[in-house]
């Protein structure tokens, strides 16, 4: 697990309160919303929330790939990687 | 005017940090004392992981005293009563707004006085009437108003919830009624045990010592027949006819 991931899933436990999970028990590519993790709207929200404000990058809530950033820790880590660059 | 309802308590149930079973209530309702400041939130571990992180205090409160009372009874109508609400998300809402901070998705859904009811429809999957209400220092008596209104329309029972939270210490001088974080559960069902009467008094007199809610618990625990609650120009009598 690379340092952003570990980062990335600490934020996702922390910014939504997921008060019976560690990070090992979020895989890398573990789908993060609907299935997989469970997580919901609200959840999407205030995890782009706590992105932006981590990594200091703007996040488009229309953008058509916005969603697919979105889709587990691996392609945060892509997305954060690409948008700190 | 005057103005009277009848109905019945039939079941209790009351948290607040320390207080917990009928036997803490009794003890304290003998000699009540201000609680000392406790971040303690009841324990709602019915409810699964993903449901309750959200929850605040609050609304953990009013979960732990309603669950219970809930419990067996589908189609229950809910009168949810509360004076301040989610004081303290919404003073981290207004520090966000006032340092020109985005504000949180999560704190602002939940700020609002009817999330609470929104939570418990949702987890219950309970779809009977649902209300949210913020009075004065009279809410416990508005909402028991409420309740009857919908036993009068034929429910079988009304859940009545009436909590208070503990405002950040910033709203101190304006906030006098809240001597520590509380929740009351009422299973109010038709009948005429228990008699609330309105009336009109010309002078304002003072509040009593204690929040509404917690001295009809004095009330119930203490096995005594009536109560009085005075609030500005409004009186109303609880009166136990059996």
């Amino acid at each position: 697990m690379s340092d952003l991931h570990r980062d990335i899933k600490q934020l996702i436990i922390e910014a939504l309160g997921l008060e019976d999970i560690g990070i090992d028990d979020i895989g890398d590519h573990q789908t993060l919303f609907g299935e997989g993790l469970g997580l919901d709207s609200v959840d999407a929200l205030e995890l782009g929330l706590a992105i932006q404000k981590k990594y200091g990058i703007k996040i488009d809530a229309d953008a058509k790939d916005t969603r697919n950033h979105f889709s587990n820790v691996a392609s945060l880590a892509a997305f954060v990687t690409a948008k700190s660059a | 005017m005057k103005f009277v309802i009848n109905f019945n308590i039939a079941q209790w149930r009351a948290w607040a940090p320390g207080l917990e079973s009928v036997d803490d209530w009794q003890a304290w309702s003998r000699q009540p004392v201000v609680l000392p400041a406790s971040d303690a939130a009841p324990d709602v571990s019915f409810l699964p992981a993903m449901q309750r992180r959200r929850l605040s205090r609050l609304a953990r409160m009013a979960f732990s005293v309603g669950w219970p009372l809930a419990e067996g009874r589908p189609a229950l109508p809910l009168v949810f009563i509360s004076r301040h609400g989610e004081t303290p998300r919404t003073f981290e809402i207004l520090k966000d707004l006032a340092a020109d901070l985005p504000l949180s998705p999560t704190q602002f859904s939940l700020s609002v006085h009817n999330a609470v009811i929104g939570l418990w429809s949702i987890m219950r999957g309970e779809t009977s009437e649902m209300t949210a209400l913020a009075a004065t220092g009279d809410g416990l008596e508005h909402g028991v108003l409420e309740a009857a209104a919908l036993l009068n329309e034929g429910s079988p029972a009304v859940l009545l919830v009436i909590t208070e939270e503990q405002p950040p210490q910033v709203y101190a001088p304006w906030v006098d009624d809240v001597p520590f974080p509380y929740a009351v559960g009422l299973l109010l069902t038709p009948g005429d045990d228990w008699q609330l009467d309105l009336s009109a008094q010309a002078d304002h007199s003072p509040g009593g010592d204690w929040p509404h809610a917690l001295d009809l618990l004095r009330t119930l625990l203490n096995n005594e027949t009536t109560c009085q609650h005075a609030w500005k120009n409004r009186v109303w009598t609880w009166q136990r006819n059996r």
